[in-house]
């Protein structure tokens, strides 16, 4: 079987009724997709397969033999945050960051599906994905201004940002 | 988390209906994989069934054509495509699951699943019944087509291959309960349509192991209290809801289905 | 001091949103064996015999543990607060809780792991189990230990407050009002399962690639199983997969590390979802019993309470969770006569643990249902009822510290307005400040305390 995976192409060696998310992590060794329920139920293994939201625990890899998918590593990089990543950071949508990987890539489809897509569509589009840390809020915020094309991708350094730290006690190490 | 790989199953994959109704044969030894979405789990939990699975995708059996009010359903259809379907079809796609979930569970999964092992499954099943849909199946002693409210009592040892619905000149609605949350199954659902013929049928699901027609129900008319319904059904207690719950509320759904088709005329 | 009121970036933000957060299953490392482990599939029975040997000659499998395997066994999670060590890493001659590990195997992969397991010998003499906290006091009953199902505190069994005199405000009371509260218990659900991975160097030193909430308390525990210094173990964590306090448990790393040494291999132990919900430690069930003394003019003279905490199989932090709840359970409110009872009590349940305030949510969730049956029996507003018995700066809570910055009436009133809810003039504009006139009636003159006296506060 045969998988482009952000771009790359890969020869499978996975049995064809493992699921794409044993072969992305076990196999190919991206791990951005977790298995946090494998049962469909928590959204954190969501991919984009050939563009469209799917979750990889769910999808037998025989049934994407040569399709492309797309996971958060091929989205942008540090230094080049795609507009969904770039709200995510911005609006301080992660918390533990497990869920993140597949909140992002329900997103990115979703944005890229209805640019300027309202707070209901995100609570549609994200209605199947769990976070136990945030309450969604910041999610929804984030999600929200994508769409609205609100975000900065232009990252500043946190270091830049945060300054020196002044020294506050005469003769600490500081 | 075990992720276990399959590796023992034999793997039937057929090219064409033809091919898949002769894989399956009379059914025995074959698990049949539509979308996924409730095998999957399974097999990663080491739960996989004996004998040999055989897997609708490249079956030719997902095709979704709407013939002159005639909606032509293939078996391996994703229930995301059904989300702009007419009432109350479309409303009881629309409740199922999530966008993802929707996109990769097929109708005849949504058929076929049995009842799950704390709770109803097939959320399409009743809008089906009520749109007087047919289903054609393969399986032992060959082919047929029967009604939805039909197949599903005997539907044990079939291949589904589609279904068909005449929609033109129907009015339907759909009434029911809130999900305890995305994933959850509907606790109880009523759906109803009138066609042309002033025909009034009504079905509901989450009453026990598939959705069942009402006919007490549909006798009273669109005029009903809904409290006829519960002569339709045999109630039960489940991790979704209790049956003193489902009894308390069968009839207001019943009465709010009612209503809109009232509304709608 | 300029990062304190600045807006920054988390300092984990880009790596989560690049997909480049490790979590402890992200970690990849050559020749890693997998684990996987026999757990109870009874409440409560005896084990009359266990045999391993048959697993041990299975294809793959590198190492198989049981609690001979284990230096030091039974250790307390509390500990070093002087709480007796009750619960054993691997069941001896008994298991208390479904799920309850007994053995644990190290394979090339899950599946032989799983083989292994299901190949291990063993039987038990079932017994009925004990999991109704509200039969704590009923000599029938099932008993978890020798001494009975109640953790003892020195030197009573139960925990007590005492404050005041709770007997001459329940002669003075209008209405006595009663009510039974039972929050039930909740699992954490973490969206990544427990999961550990142990790496062994040649010198005996381990890396531990843990996911605890609680590194140097998970350090403890695993040194203290092992018998090992600290020096002898690298945690490395600080990526935790969601916790709210069920990862403060140590809940696999000591099982991989001991399957490590004896494999001399790399070990990782990853829970199923199914362990996760089955066998992982939950917020305690409570059953909480209240009394309150009470005047048609809405004072709460008194309250007395029972409680019990439904501990599961072995104590962890029930002692002390109990303990939190019972110092709070006035709620946010001043009553100046109380006298408090929590017991603790061990079941055939999952042993419970940490989770978001564990211990006082409980109080919350009574006292909070209590003061609305409060109001309802005596009819008073109980937005009312609640705001004239807030805690008021100069105030003592049950332990008799003196509140110097009690924050009940803000908070009532800030909920009130964003709820819409229309108050009374003098309750709209009421403070925190001391007790004085219509709020300061006889019976709380002379709690009051001096605020001079103690470092308290809320």
């Amino acid at each position: 079987m045969n998988l482009t995976v952000n771009g790359a192409e890969y020869e499978l060696a996975s049995p064809p009724l493992a699921s794409l998310l044993y072969a992305l992590r076990e196999e190919i060794g991206i791990t951005s997709a977790k298995a946090g329920c494998q049962q469909g139920g928590c959204g954190t293994c969501t991919v984009l397969i050939d563009g469209q939201p799917r979750r990889a625990c769910l999808t037998p890899l025989l049934t994407v033999d040569g399709a492309s998918v797309q996971t958060v590593e091929g989205l942008g990089d540090a230094d080049n945050l795609s507009p969904v990543q770039a709200a995510f950071y911005e609006h301080y949508a992660a918390q533990c960051g497990f869920c993140t990987a597949g909140m992002i890539m329900a997103a990115t489809a979703l944005v890229e599906r209805k640019a300027g897509a309202t707070r209901e569509d995100v609570l549609d589009a994200l209605g199947g994905h769990f976070c136990r840390c945030t309450g969604y809020v910041k999610i929804v915020e984030a999600v929200v201004a994508a769409a609205a094309g609100e975000v900065d991708t232009a990252r500043p350094d946190p270091q830049d940002e945060a300054g020196e730290p002044e020294v506050v006690i005469p003769g600490s190490p500081a | 988390m075990t992720i276990a790989p399959l590796v023992e199953q034999e793997l039937l994959r057929p090219g064409s209906l033809e091919e898949a109704v002769e894989a399956f044969g009379d059914g025995s030894n074959v698990t049949v994989l539509g979308g996924g979405t409730i095998l999957m789990p399974e097999f990663t939990a080491g739960r996989v069934p004996a004998g040999r699975v055989m897997v609708l995708t490249g079956a030719g059996i997902d095709r979704l054509t709407n013939d002159g009010g005639t909606l032509h359903i293939g078996a391996a259809v994703r229930v995301a495509e059904l989300e702009d379907a007419p009432e109350p079809l479309g409303s009881a796609a629309r409740s199922v699951a999530d966008v993802e979930i929707r996109a990769q569970a097929t109708v005849g999964g949504n058929l076929c699943a049995p009842r799950g092992s704390a709770f109803p499954r097939g959320d399409l099943q009743a809008a089906l019944i009520a749109l007087g849909a047919q289903v054609r199946s393969a399986g032992a002693g060959g082919e047929r087509t029967e009604p939805v409210e039909e197949f599903l009592p005997r539907r044990e040892g079939r291949l589904v291959l589609g279904v068909e619905a005449e929609t033109a000149g129907r009015r339907g609605a759909w009434a029911s309960l809130d999900r305890p949350h995305t994933h959850s199954y509907t606790p109880l659902a009523v759906a109803a349509a009138i066609g042309p013929d002033g025909e009034l049928r009504i079905a509901a699901g989450g009453v026990g192991a598939h959705a069942v027609r009402l006919p007490f129900a549909e006798r009273a008319g669109v005029a009903a209290t809904g409290s006829e319904a519960l002569a339709d059904v045999e109630l039960a207690d489940d991790a979704l809801a209790s049956a003193w719950y489902r009894q308390r509320m069968l009839p207001v759904l019943v009465r709010r289905a009612l209503s809109q088709l009232e509304e709608q005329a | 001091m300029k990062a304190v009121g600045a807006r920054l970036p988390r300092y984990d933000g880009l790596q989560h949103v690049t997909g480049q957060s490790l979590y402890v299953d992200d970690v990849r490392v050559p020749g890693l064996l997998w684990t996987k482990a026999l757990r109870s599939p009874h409440h409560s029975a005896l084990i009359r015999h266990l045999d391993t040997s048959a697993a041990e000659r299975l294809p793959g499998v590198h190492a198989i543990i049981t609690h001979e395997d284990v230096p030091v066994n039974v250790v307390g999670h509390l500990a070093a607060l002087g709480v007796p060590a009750d619960e054993p890493l691997l069941a001896e001659h008994e298991v208390r809780y479904l799920g309850q590990p007994i053995a644990a195997v190290a394979a090339e992969s899950e599946e032989a792991a799983q083989a292994a397991v299901d190949a291990i010998e063993v039987s038990y003499e079932e017994r009925e189990p004990f999991l109704d906290i509200r039969k704590a006091f009923d000599p029938e009953v099932p008993k978890l230990t020798p001494e009975g199902n109640l953790f003892f505190y020195e030197p009573h069994q139960e925990r007590r407050v005492r404050k005041g005199d709770v007997e001459w405000a329940f002669d003075k009371a209008d209405h006595i009002v009663q009510g039974v509260y039972r929050p039930g218990a909740i699992e954490h659900a973490p969206t990544e399962t427990q999961v550990a991975l142990v790496v062994p160097e040649a010198t005996g030193r381990l890396t531990v690639y843990s996911c605890t909430q609680a590194m140097y308390f998970s350090m403890g525990v695993v040194a203290t199983h092992l018998g090992v210094p600290l020096n002898r173990l690298k945690f490395v964590g600080g990526t935790v997969g969601g916790g709210f306090g069920g990862k403060v448990d140590t809940a696999t790393e000591t099982i991989a590390a001991l399957l490590a040494l004896k494999a001399k291999w790399p070990v990782k132990w990853r829970w199923t979802r199914e362990e996760e919900f089955l066998c992982s430690s939950v917020r305690a069930a409570w059953h909480v019993e209240i009394a309150d003394a009470v005047t048609t003019e809405g004072w709460i003279l008194g309250r007395r309470t029972m409680t019990l905490h439904d501990a599961g199989a072995y104590t962890r932090f029930s002692s002390y969770g109990a303990t939190k709840h019972t110092f709070h359970l006035t709620g946010a409110y001043t009553i100046p006569n109380v006298a408090f009872n929590s017991y603790v009590v061990w079941t055939n349940h999952v042993p419970t643990t940490a989770m978001r305030g564990f211990g006082v949510t409980s109080v919350s969730f009574a006292v909070e249902m209590h003061m609305n049956r409060i109001a309802e029996t005596i009819g008073m507003d109980p937005w009312e009822l609640r705001l004239q018995n807030a805690n008021r700066i100069g105030d003592t809570a049950p332990t008799r510290v003196t509140l110097k910055d009690p924050s009940a009436v803000p908070t009532m009133l800030a909920a009130a307005q964003a709820a819409g809810v229309e108050l009374a003039g003098d309750y709209r504009t009421m403070t925190s400040e001391p007790r004085a006139g219509r709020l300061l009636p006889e019976h709380l003159a002379s709690q009051v305390g001096d605020l001079g006296s103690n470092g308290g506060g809320q």
